[in-house]
Formats: C-alpha cells, sequence, structure tokens
C-alpha cells in the first residue's frame, strides 16, 4: 500500500508539473484577433531583417486604427491585410471565407512582359505538345522550347522524358525554359525540373527554419543536394532561362539554383522572389494567416528573396510595339543566344 | 494443427470437479481474459505546430486487451498487452477548420498483484510497461505545415485495481487502471521547421528524450465486466491527458470515451499435455 500511495502521489506531482505546458490562449474581438495575428507574425515570419520593417512600430501604427465602438468585418479585415503588406512579402496572405489579402506591389510595380498569346500564337502556331503546365516544341532553326507555366502541380516524369527526347532527336544544341508567369507552387516539382539538368549530384541550396519566436532564432543553414534523374531523359546541353518579375517562389527557386549550373543563361527580367516557404497558422476568428518562415539559400549562400537578376548582358524587355506585331523581343533575344550555342556547337564538331 | 482451445466455462466446470491438493506441483492453466472495445466519446486538442487554437470534437477508439498470469509466478504477476486505433475529428473555435487525428497504440505490461486480506474480492495490481504509438494530426488548411507526426516509444508505471461483487445475482468486474510514462523518445520537429526540411535530409534534433516535465501522458480506465455465461459485456469510461512541451511546441490532448465491449476468457492447452484433471487455473483478474 506504500509504494501504491507513493505512486499516486508521483501521478499527481507529475500531473501539476504538466499544467507548466501552457498554451498561450488569445482572446476574441478586434484587439484579440489583431494581438493574434500580429503575435504569430511576430514569431514566425522569417525577413524581419531583409525588409527592414520595424513589426513593433507597425503594431502601434496599426491597433491604433482600430475603433473600438466597432468596425465592419470588411473594413476590419482591410486593416489587418494593410499590416501584413507591411512586410512587402508576396507569400504572405490573410485568408477568410470572402477575402484573402494578397500584397501585389512585388510585380505590380514593374512592366507585364509576358503575353501567352503572342508565344503560342507567333512561335507556337498553335500546334505544340502539352501535358499539364508543361508545354513544349522545336522551334525554327532547332531550338527547343519549354513552357512551364507553374509549379503548383507536378509535371510527370512521362511528359518530361517526352519533351527531352523530341528535342534531343530533333539535335537542339539548346534550349529555352520559359517560366514568365510563373508562380510558383511545389519545390518538389522545382527539384523534379532541376535534376533533368544535372549530371551529378549537386549542391542546390541551404534551408533555414525558426528555432524559437525571436526575429534571429535561425537553425544553422542545411545543405540540401539533388541527386541527377537517374533512369530518365536528361539535357546537359546549354539552357536559356527566361524569366519576369512574375517568376515566383517555387519558380523563383528553380532559376536560383538552375543559374549557378554550367552552359545556363537567365535571360529577361530580375525574378520576383520569394524565397521564403511559407508557413500556416490562424487567428481566433478562424481566418488563415501565411507568411514566409523558412529562409532558402541558393548554393552560393545567396538569398533570392528580393529576386534573381539575370545573367550578365542578357537583361531584356518586352517591347509593346513590337509585341503587337508578333515579335516576343525576351523570347528572341533567347533565341538567338541559343542560336550562338548552336553555331559554337557546329564549329567543335568540324 | 498442434494446439487447440478451449473456452474457459468448459475448462472451468471440467477441472474444478477434479482439483486436488497437491495442485502445487502441477503448472497451472492462466486463462487468457481478453477484450475488444469501442469508445466513442469528446476529444480536446491542441498543437501549436499547426495552430495556436484548441480544437474540439469527437474521439473514436477499437482496442485489443489481453490479459494473463505470467507463467514463472502466475499468482503474483500478470502480463497486459493493449492495442488501440484511435481517430479523432476536431474543429476550431470559428468552425471553419478540422484536425483528423489518427494514433495507433500498443503496450505491453508486468503487474505484480496482491489481495488485501480485510477485502478479499479486491486484488491490487502495480508494475511498469512498454508503449509504441504512432499517428498525426492533419490540418489539411495549412499549405507546407498541414500534419504534426506524432510517435513515441516509452516506458512507465501503471496501476490497476480490480473488484469482484454482484449486482443481484449478476458478477461484476469492476476495473480502475492508470497508466503513466516515466521515460523513454518522442518525436518533434523544431519550432518552425518544416517536413520538407526533413524530406530533404534534414534529420537533426527530431528526437526528443522524454520525462513527465515535457512530455506528460496519464491514461485512466473504469470498467464494469457484466459476466454474462461464457462472455461477460464491458461498459466503461477511459480519460487519456496528454501534454507535451518541446522545441517551443506545446501539444495538448484530453480525450473523454465511454466504452463499450465484449471481453472472454479461453486457455490455450498444448496436445501434448492434454487436460490435467489437477492443475489449477490462476486467472488475471476474474
Amino acid at each position: 500500500m506504500r509504494h501504491l500511495s507513493e505512486t499516486i502521489a508521483l501521478a499527481i506531482a507529475l500531473a501539476m508539473l504538466a499544467a507548466c505546458h501552457k498554451v498561450d490562449s488569445y482572446k476574441g474581438g478586434l484587439y484579440g484577433n489583431f494581438d493574434a495575428l500580429w503575435t504569430i507574425v511576430d514569431e514566425h515570419y522569417c525577413f524581419f531583417d531583409e525588409k527592414d520593417v520595424d513589426w513593433q512600430q507597425i503594431r502601434e501604427q496599426y491597433r491604433s486604427r482600430i475603433d473600438p465602438e466597432g468596425m465592419e468585418t470588411t473594413e476590419y479585415f482591410r486593416l489587418l491585410g494593410q499590416m501584413l503588406d507591411e512586410l512587402k512579402d508576396g507569400h504572405v496572405n490573410l485568408t477568410s471565407s470572402f477575402n484573402t489579402s494578397y500584397y501585389r506591389k512585388w510585380w505590380s510595380d514593374y512592366p507585364q512582359n509576358f503575353d501567352l498569346r503572342l508565344v503560342r500564337e507567333h512561335y507556337l502556331d498553335f500546334d505544340y505538345s502539352q501535358s499539364g503546365v508543361l508545354s513544349y516544341k522545336v522551334l525554327h532553326d532547332s531550338i527547343g522550347y519549354m513552357l512551364v507555366s507553374s509549379m503548383a502541380s507536378g509535371i510527370t516524369n512521362g511528359a518530361l522524358d517526352m519533351a527531352l527526347l523530341e528535342f534531343a532527336k530533333a539535335d537542339c544544341p539548346a534550349l529555352v525554359i520559359d517560366v514568365r508567369d510563373n508562380g510558383g507552387g511545389m519545390l518538389t516539382t522545382t527539384e523534379q525540373l532541376v535534376t533533368r539538368f544535372i549530371s551529378r549530384r549537386t549542391l542546390a541550396g541551404y534551408i533555414c527554419h525558426k528555432t524559437g519566436p525571436g526575429h534571429n532564432d535561425f537553425s544553422e543553414p542545411y545543405a540540401f543536394h539533388y541527386d541527377t534523374a537517374e533512369g530518365h531523359v536528361r539535357w546537359l546541353r546549354p539552357v536559356v532561362i527566361l524569366t519576369n518579375r512574375s517568376t515566383f517562389s517555387a519558380a523563383n527557386n528553380f532559376v536560383s539554383i538552375m543559374r549557378l549550373l554550367p552552359n545556363t543563361r537567365i535571360v529577361g527580367d530580375r525574378t520576383g522572389g520569394g524565397s521564403g516557404m511559407p508557413f500556416s497558422s490562424e487567428i481566433p476568428c478562424g481566418w488563415g494567416v501565411r507568411m514566409s518562415a523558412c529562409p532558402i539559400y541558393d548554393a552560393e549562400m545567396q538569398l533570392a528573396e528580393g529576386g534573381v537578376a539575370p545573367s550578365e548582358g542578357c537583361s531584356v524587355d518586352l517591347d509593346p510595339e513590337l509585341a503587337l506585331q508578333g515579335t516576343d523581343t525576351m523570347l528572341e533575344f533567347a533565341l538567338d543566344l541559343a542560336s550562338d550555342w548552336r553555331d559554337w556547337y557546329i564549329k567543335q564538331e568540324r | 494443427m498442434r494446439q487447440f482451445l478451449l473456452s474457459a466455462i468448459i475448462a472451468l466446470t471440467a477441472f474444478a470437479a477434479h482439483a486436488q491438493a497437491d495442485t502445487d506441483s502441477v503448472p497451472p492453466y492462466r486463462p487468457v481474459a481478453a477484450a475488444y472495445t469501442l469508445g466513442v466519446g469528446s476529444a480536446h486538442v491542441c498543437d501549436t505546430y499547426l495552430t495556436p487554437l484548441h480544437y474540439d470534437g469527437w474521439s473514436a477508439a477499437l482496442g485489443y486487451e489481453r490479459l494473463q498470469a505470467m507463467r514463472f509466478n502466475p499468482q503474483r504477476w500478470v502480463m497486459q498487452l493493449d492495442g488501440r486505433l484511435t481517430l479523432d475529428r476536431t474543429q476550431n473555435p470559428a468552425r471553419n477548420a478540422t484536425i483528423n487525428g489518427i494514433d495507433l497504440r500498443i503496450a505491453w505490461a508486468m503487474m505484480w498483484r496482491t489481495q488485501l486480506p480485510a477485502y478479499p474480492s479486491l486484488s491490487l495490481y502495480a508494475g511498469g510497461y512498454a508503449e509504441a504509438h504512432a499517428g498525426a494530426l492533419m490540418l489539411a488548411r495549412n499549405g507546407n505545415n498541414p500534419v504534426q507526426a506524432r510517435a513515441a516509444a516509452t516506458v512507465g508505471v501503471t496501476a490497476m485495481a480490480v473488484c469482484r461483487a454482484r449486482i443481484g445475482r449478476l458478477p461484476v468486474t469492476l476495473r480502475y487502471q492508470a497508466a503513466l510514462p516515466l521515460t523513454g523518445a518522442f518525436f518533434s520537429p523544431d519550432y518552425g521547421e518544416l517536413y520538407y526540411e526533413i524530406y530533404l535530409g534534414n534529420h537533426s534534433g527530431l528526437v526528443h528524450a522524454a520525462w513527465p516535465g515535457n512530455y506528460f501522458k496519464l491514461d485512466n480506465t473504469l470498467t464494469a465486466d457484466l459476466h454474462l455465461g461464457n462472455t461477460a459485456l464491458r461498459l466503461g469510461y477511459a480519460c487519456g491527458v496528454f501534454s507535451s512541451k518541446t522545441s517551443g511546441i506545446v501539444a495538448r490532448d484530453i480525450s473523454h470515451r465511454f466504452i463499450i465491449g465484449v471481453t472472454t476468457e479461453f486457455i490455450t492447452i498444448g496436445r501434448s499435455r492434454g487436460i490435467d484433471p489437477h492443475a489449477r487455473i490462476i486467472s488475471a483478474i476474474y
């Protein structure tokens, strides 16, 4: 009985210890939801320093704008969304059943330099192969062209095999991969693509995560590698990546990895960034919040949050007037660059 | 087929008439008390990796339990095998997000038992157990952190009180059991670590040493076995409390479930030994 009593006493003592696992409980109401949102971002967002944002000052600025007498739900949502916009991050959203806040200036302040219709009509002649987000064709001058419109869904290995095989059969000396207006999606799709263009295990970058709620609580960068796509068709000839400001997130990551591969050029406009993997949470009223939480660096430990610049001498924009006449000046530049490689190859063969 | 199964009642009837005084020299029969149960009730879930909010909803569990006196000292030692599959479905306070939970648990316990001379119908058990469980919480609307995996391997202490009584002419076995893990190891990602990073190969810091200060779990079970002939109807109540804190992630689950099930006791007799009329029958709880 004595042992039993001791066991029960121990159990009670330990139960009291467990009560120390306190979960911050947020109040509802206008101020409660505001504080919850501010705190969640404060504890998980990863780019305060890069964005040079004084989050404490933002709190005071926006909290004072809450009308304690009451606010319309849409007005309140807008206020919270505007506070998140101060982070200037396309990966930060507030989501409700009636609206989702977006910070759009990362692309809306830049020229729109991609016209899908122009490419499909004047370069693909409305005659191309397509599988999901992947469209491809061998263009005139034997340059392979591959349009990847999104990373949101995976690309089948079969489609990639067929596309690269078609380029190989046509003896294309170079390939243009168009990721303009590709807003990103899954990093596994990025990996799937990159592994087709590497000949050996390759350092793809570094990833960090928050280890605590402090703004500078980060883990040591973890180096991650991609293995070559064994058993599948690979492309080891030159590649031109065509980018614009709307190349974002996983597509931005794709460009930041490809940039460091040999025989690869980045052509077009600076990409949109978005190199922090988002983390999701929610506030008491049920609105979801998403924010950049895990920074991804390239193989040179450079952060691509501000975008990836074109290769030297490869910055080019779309000429709207020529576009009206059926010419995509960015694609033309990329095709010219690829043709130079073709000429170089021909010389090598001779 | 080398072994065959007899029901407990047939065995009891056959042997009782032939019980002899020198039974100590004969290995006793150790019937297995097996129970199949279904538990349904409420669940309260919180895991700050997924959300800082507390979710509430229902919980259901399928359980299998097997109790048997141990071979080396059947009068004093009892072993227990306990398996449970638990499914939870809970919602946030705004009722616009759902966490689905699944957990598979298996535990093996070894308990010493005694009887109080003043209360011959009451048996007390105490001992240790080893437990392994694995599961996950899934919050689909979270983009890159939609799942929190739960896994642990622990050892702990357990205690049980069994009281044999009657309701009118109906024999009833009342039982209360509590189990508390004391140490072991459990899985948890780091504070803001995404499973994608784990997928990329960063497996460091995922396994944590458990002690009641960072991993507290207390399972309480109260049952009444109503003996209706060869089998018994089990009615009961189970309460599970779980709280953990590591890497800044706090998890807290509380469940209440009402239990209904069937139990039966049976003896497995080797063909070579046959039915020994001198052997005693030592039950684990009945």
